[in-house]
């Protein structure tokens, strides 16, 4: 089977060396700005490229469009999660939470705001943070590998509370508005809800144990978690399921096997991705109303840009195994793709 | 007798005077011709209109009278006679007054025409003198505008400015006081200045010459001498060759080579300079010789008398034997090989490495395309036995493609060259390459030929400062080639018996046991490369091009199979090798579906600058393999178990690790630590 075979390039040594970065690149990370106009991506070699959603939507966008607008070093290991404030940009990976003003980052040699370290037990090896979660009253909760949950609270900077309760490390936080409580599913295959303002666990779903969800060969690990105050959808390990919270019952079981990494209601849809190229979309009652193929081959992170500001700007973008910010402007298709 | 006339005689009187002076002169020029009868005074005396009426009255008297005459004459008689006499009488009268009459019109003419004809004269007299007015003003003028026009020689003869002459004359020529209200004296004064100038001037060009003249002499003198010098000295030299010999310094020999270098091409010739000169200068291991013949080269330039006689007499030929004409195939293959000639003058270099090898390079020019070429051969201090997967390293074919980057030594560089290929039918010089040597860009810099893109020019000449700037990084980059191909060759050898050879100084790159091993290391052709199904990231990227060497391996521990696709760059070992995964234990693993593999590929290909080792990074390769030995090995120790099916796990734990997941992608732990020995993350 004859296969176009592209032009090999002259390349010297650094030309091989930025290809087999590129090549080997994983994208953990991504998050929209409040001016809902620029994406931040953070990669598994510790950098964060701002790309410009404006430019690269707009009818005169060119090849350079879909280049970041900058690139910088952030931090040493690899940035696996990114939230934004109305102001700023967290970003953590390797044990550290570093904060960056969005509106400083546009600038080449742009400087962290502050950084933090969770109180860990261990000195051995830094434990990475996995999830950061914006709580009301302008808290910050952190957690990843020293499976705990630490608070901060963003005006002092100070570490408040830590939640204990996980065996294994986290890998994931939602926030149920209601009450409020804090979701945390991880490795050690339960998902824990805690109470924010006792801090104390309320509630424990352990997802392997059912029978109807449970995936042995696939490992017990929840990868990802979404919640609609009464609804929680969960995936991983063991299949992607949508649990109604207060009976602590799986009610639907979507049907793929692909172990999901990420979750997230998007009005009367599930939209969840994971290892496979595609992301899907689910209806509540279970069915598969769509599989859009994106260009990874493995999906990481997806994220809806609802800003207000920028409603021109309204994509749905998801990362994963490549150098490549897939770029949904209707659900049905892939529209373009940013890169590295 | 005329009454009138005796009437106007008797008053004459001679009258005295009283009578004004004019008029007494009339009267007296009247009066003296008065004394005979002046016909002139009587003309102006009468009116010529009575005259003319008296002239009728006497036609008509005459016309009756006749007619009387002739009626009597008719009638006849005695008394006609004597009337007819009368009348006859009368009719003499009137024929008198007629004469008369005659004479004073005549008289009257003659009077008119003097008038006039002095008039006339008077005219005409005044017109000659116009005339000459007319002329002389003329002239006159014309002599104005001449000397208006009058340019003096002086005015041509360019005087120095008014300013500079008064600087520079002497007082006594520009006499300031008087030239600066006279234009005329100014004048003067400023010629005179010149004029001092020239001769002066002309003195200074008469010394001059002299000197010229004396200082020519003195030059002859001195080439005699220096031509008087030449045989001695070279008799000096002759006798100092056996001195040379006993000390070892052939400057004869080198001489000889320089004379030998006179009938090198230009691009051959500035490769020997610039390689003699660093040779002598940075590099002891590099030595520079010239083979071929010089006869032939010398036989080059000779005009083409001869081959001029040779093509009449084939021409003669050919129309006695036209059978004997060559086909058009045959005529083509002599035009190619007659373009793609070389030079018979070829220049060789030898690289001497550390462990003895040499790398021989020989140098040709080829005349028609003015490109040079060169062809390889790489000898080794003791006979190699070449493993079956290193046959391509060391072949003069390929061990110098891609010294620089994308210098595959396919094509011309020259793009004239085009032109004159499709001439005589030749698509590519690539199908010659084996017999005329390779036509690298280095090495055309190093014969200082370049070949600009933008601008072609019409003539390349060869250029020494090109050479230069090239030598020292293109020997350097060739004995790094040289050195890690035979690095490479000794490393294949050990992989094709299964052993990883790794160095002592490279032992702390990895723990102490490694379980699993290599079972296979053969060539893989690149279309084979590119069918495989986990190779299509590589080839997306543009990092698979037909002048890498690619390899396949295989690492095995227990059921677990390792396939390893590895493509070599020829910049080894600058450019890393790239490897690619495909892991066939419980289902088949690729970089596509498990993110683990990926990881695996990333820590040989992104990481590889840990395991380069030691300067000059020989080891690079064979520290990828034992690498990917060890991260099989933490990849099957670490996968965690599955429950639900029965039996103990196939490989059991043995690595220390910190722990086994971490992140979202729950990666395993491949980083080795030294000297812990413990795996973590990156």
């Amino acid at each position: 089977m004859e296969r176009a075979v592209p032009l090999a390039v002259p390349l010297g040594q650094t030309e091989v060396f930025q290809a087999l970065q590129r090549l080997h690149m994983t994208i953990f990370s991504q998050s929209v700005s409040p001016c809902g106009k620029f994406l931040a991506a953070g990669n598994n070699y510790g950098q964060i490229a701002i790309f410009s959603l404006s430019s690269a939507l707009s009818s005169e966008a060119k090849e350079e469009s879909k280049k970041p607008v900058v690139t910088f070093q952030a931090h040493d290991g690899p940035v696996y999660s990114m939230v934004s404030t109305d102001r700023h940009l967290l970003s953590a990976g390797d044990g550290e939470v570093k904060a960056w003003l969005w509106a400083e980052m546009l600038k080449k040699g742009c400087k962290e705001l502050w950084r933090r370290q969770p109180p860990y037990r261990t000195s051995l090896e830094v434990p990475e943070i996995n999830a950061l979660l914006l709580v009301p009253k302008n808290s910050l909760i952190l957690a990843g590998g020293d499976c705990q949950l630490h608070t901060m609270d963003l005006e002092t900077g100070t570490f408040t509370r830590v939640l204990r309760g996980h065996t294994d490390y986290i890998h994931c936080l939602a926030l149920r508005e209601r009450s409020p409580e804090v979701l945390s599913g991880g490795e050690d295959g339960a998902v824990r809800l805690w109470d924010l303002r006792t801090a104390k666990e309320v509630q424990t779903i352990e997802v392997y144990k059912h029978e109807e969800c449970s995936r042995p060969h696939n490992g017990r690990w929840i990868g990802c978690l979404a919640t609609d105050s009464d609804w929680m959808v969960c995936g991983g390990g063991p299949a992607l399921t949508l649990w109604h919270l207060r009976s602590s019952t799986p009610t639907t079981i979507f049907p793929i096997r692909a172990p999901q990494k990420h979750v997230t209601f998007y009005q009367d849809l599930i939209l969840s991705a994971g290892q496979g190229r595609c992301v899907n979309q689910w209806q509540l009652s279970g069915e598969l109303k769509a599989q859009v193929p994106g260009s990874s081959p493995g999906l990481l992170s997806l994220s809806l840009n609802q800003q207000p500001a920028a409603p021109e700007c309204k994509v749905l973008t998801a990362a994963g195994n490549s150098c490549r910010v897939d770029v949904f402007t209707n659900l049905g298709y892939r529209a373009f793709s940013l890169s590295f | 007798m005329s009454s009138e006339s005796s009437k106007k005689r008797k008053p004459k009187v001679i009258r005295s005077d009283g009578a004004p002076a004019e008029g007494k002169r009339n009267r007296s020029d009247t009066e003296q011709e008065g004394k005979y009868y002046s016909e002139e005074a009587e003309v102006d005396l009468r009116d010529p209109g009575r005259d003319y009426e008296l002239y009728k009255y006497t036609c008509q008297e005459l016309q009756r009278l006749m007619a009387e005459i002739q009626d009597l004459k008719s009638r006849g008689g005695k008394d006609v006679a004597i009337e007819i006499e009368e009348r006859r009488i009368q009719s003499c009268v009137h024929f008198m007054t007629l004469k008369k009459l005659n004479r004073l019109a005549h008289i009257r003419l003659k009077k008119g025409r003097d008038q006039t004809h002095e008039a006339k004269q008077k005219v005409d007299a005044y017109h000659l003198q116009l005339q000459n007015l007319l002329y002389e003003v003329m002239h006159l003028q014309k002599e104005i505008t001449k000397c208006l026009e009058f340019k003096s020689k002086h005015e041509e003869i360019d005087l120095v400015s008014l300013e500079e002459f008064y600087k520079e004359a002497p007082p006594d020529i520009s006499k300031a006081e008087v030239t600066m209200g006279d234009p005329h004296q100014q004048t003067l004064a400023r010629l005179d200045w010149e004029l001092e100038q020239r001769k002066r001037l002309a003195e200074k060009y008469r010394e001059c010459l002299s000197n010229k003249e004396k200082i020519l002499k003195e030059i002859e003198v001195k080439k005699e001498y220096l031509s008087s010098l030449q045989p001695r000295l070279n008799s000096i030299m002759q006798a100092s060759l056996p001195v040379q010999e006993y000390l070892f310094m052939p400057f004869d020999q080198a001489h000889k080579q320089y004379e030998t270098a006179r009938h090198l091409p230009p691009p051959l010739y500035v490769l020997f300079v610039q390689a003699t000169a660093y040779g002598q200068a940075c590099d002891k291991t590099l030595s520079v010789a010239i083979e071929g013949s010089v006869d032939e080269a010398k036989a080059l330039f000779k005009p083409p008398e001869d081959s001029q006689d040779d093509e009449s007499d084939s021409d003669a030929e050919e129309e006695q034997t036209t059978r004997r004409r060559p086909t058009l195939g045959v005529q083509l293959d002599d035009k190619r090989k007659e373009m793609l000639k070389r030079h018979p003058l070829s220049v060789m270099l030898d690289l001497k490495c550390k462990d003895d090898s040499v790398l021989h390079l020989t140098f040709y020019y080829l005349m028609n395309l003015n490109i040079m070429t060169v062809k390889a051969k790489v000898t080794t201090a003791m006979e190699l036995i070449t493993p079956i997967s290193a046959g391509d390293l060391l072949s003069p074919d390929s061990v110098l493609s891609c010294l620089y980057p994308g210098d595959h030594g396919k094509k011309t560089p020259n793009p004239a060259n085009q032109y004159q290929f499709d001439k005589v039918g030749i698509l590519t010089l690539s199908d010659y390459v084996l017999e005329l040597g390779h036509p690298y860009l280095w090495v055309q810099k190093l014969g200082g030929l370049h070949f600009p893109k933008e601008q072609p020019q019409q003539t390349v000449i060869a250029d020494h400062s090109l050479s230069a700037s090239h030598m020292e990084t293109t020997m350097k980059l060739l004995k790094t080639r040289v050195q890690s191909r035979l690095a490479l060759h000794k490393q294949f050898a050990s992989l094709e018996h299964g052993i990883v050879p790794v160095t002592s100084d490279c032992q702390y790159l990895f723990p102490a046991k490694v379980v699993s091993r290599l079972v296979k290391w053969v060539t893989v052709a690149h279309e084979d490369y590119m069918e495989l199904h986990f190779t299509k990231d590589i080839v997306d990227a543009g990092l698979a091009g037909d002048t890498n060497l690619y390899y396949m391996a295989l690492i095995e521990r227990g059921t677990a199979k390792l396939q390893a696709a590895v493509v070599l760059n020829p910049g080894y070992s600058s450019i890393p090798p790239v490897f690619q995964l495909c892991l066939n234990w419980k289902g088949e693993k690729t970089n596509s579906n498990d993110d683990n593999i990926r990881a695996m590929e990333g820590e040989v290909n992104v990481c590889y600058k840990e395991l380069c080792g030691p300067w000059p990074s020989h080891q690079l390769l064979t520290n990828q393999l034992q690498r990917l030995c060890v991260l099989l090995d933490v990849y099957l120790e670490t996968e965690s178990h599955d429950d639900s099916v029965e039996g103990p796990k196939e490989f059991p734990q043995e690595k220390m690790c910190l722990r086994l997941f971490r992140g979202p992608s729950r990666m395993k732990p491949f980083k080795y630590n030294h000297p812990q020995g413990f795996f973590s993350h990156r």
